[in-house]
């Protein structure tokens, strides 16, 4: 029996993707759509473009209201996580009538969990990519249906590498998306090895905290692995200027060339650091000393 | 300031400049990625800290509102 139902989970650029793609290719399945906000994101237009195509939208924020609303789903339903934080419990992934595959942002098995493209980037990966896959009880363990791969630029903060891996995630989807809703997809299992690392939501690289004294190099892949703008998702970055810890506002590389005379720009609180980076460029912080 | 400011704005959204509308997150113009450059070079360029709780979809409904946000960031 085909899917009668397509139930779509997440939030940002690929939901949105996602949302218009699936609700273009209805007809050719027959099938119900829903969408279902969880998290709120003050930019997200998913409502709008649900209320534009149509698209019934339900919008349940506490993760209790959630599982009970998906566990009284009866038809034979297709659920698509796409960027999507709310982990679905074992009762609900055991449905028979239930079918649910994840995106996860990196080449499963390698970074399971949360904030992947921050810990490729922190960890100084050359490549990175994409996964489709079923989803299981255990967090981003079910097999792969497809994946995709990218090169991480030398320069590439956390959220363009996030924007980046959310484009090439539609791009796959919409090569999957017939095989898995006609389930015919040849999804392979991960074979990782047991008590592999996974990443967790309190996590932060290098515990958010580095020491002046340390390669360069390893200070900008951290800035870049927790710069998300202003979404807040890990803890400004600290470290210690003339002994007293300061937190970094700012960041960014420049050619050597800008460098000023004084390399500290500011006064007794706030000020800018520049730090050699390779031959040409410095590493120039804005910083603020903390009380 | 407003020229440097439509500047930033056009280095990353050509379309933005010439948006008349009042939503340009909903009418998609830019996006939070976009916003995201904008709001990073706008704090280069006048040395001024934006705090998320100004990076809301009202202080960039149009480049209008930008400068309005800088220019009271400045004043403060």
């Amino acid at each position: 029996m085909a899917f009668q139902k397509v139930v779509i989970i997440g939030y940002g650029k690929v939901t949105g993707d996602i949302l218009i793609y699936v609700k273009a290719r209805q007809k050719d399945y027959g099938c119900q759509l829903e969408f279902i906000e969880h998290e709120i994101h003050p930019f997200s237009i998913t409502e709008k473009i649900c209320s534009e195509n149509e698209i019934p939208f339900v919008r349940i924020e506490d993760k209790r209201e959630l599982a009970a609303y998906l566990h009284k789903i009866r038809e034979k339903t297709l659920l698509i996580s796409a960027s999507n934080n709310f982990l679905f419990p074992k009762s609900l992934v055991e449905k028979e009538n239930v079918t649910i595959i994840n995106f996860h942002n990196a080449l499963l098995p390698a970074y399971p969990g949360r904030n992947a493209p921050s810990w490729v980037i922190f960890m100084g990966e050359k490549e990175t990519g994409i996964t489709w896959h079923y989803v299981t009880a255990g967090i981003d363990e079910g097999n792969i249906i497809i994946q995709r791969t990218c090169a991480i630029g030398e320069d590439v903060k956390a959220y363009e590498l996030t924007e980046q891996l959310m484009t090439l995630a539609y791009e796959a989807f919409k090569a999957c998306f017939d095989m898995v809703m006609e389930e015919r997809a040849e999804a392979r299992e991960q074979g990782f090895e047991p008590g592999r690392r996974m990443y967790r939501s309190y996590e932060v690289p290098s515990d958010g905290v580095f020491d002046l004294t340390e390669d360069t190099a390893q200070i900008y892949r951290l800035l870049r692995s927790v710069d998300y703008g202003k979404a807040g998702i890990f803890p400004v970055l600290r470290t210690k200027i003339d002994g007293q810890a300061a937190q970094i506002l700012r960041y960014r590389k420049v050619p050597a060339a800008k460098q000023p005379a004084i390399s500290d720009g500011g006064n007794e609180t706030e000020g800018f650091i520049y730090l050699p980076l390779g031959e040409d460029s410095m590493l120039k912080l804005k910083y603020r000393k903390m009380e | 300031m407003e020229e440097r400011v439509l500047e930033i704005l056009e280095e990353h959204c050509e379309e933005a400049i010439d948006y008349d509308g009042d939503s340009m997150m909903e009418d998609g113009v830019i996006d939070s990625f976009t916003v995201i450059n904008v709001v990073s070079d706008l704090e280069d360029e006048f040395d001024i800290e934006i705090d998320a709780k100004y990076v809301i979809a009202e202080n960039f409904r149009n480049k209008e509102a930008i400068i309005d946000l800088v220019k009271r960031l400045l004043e403060e």
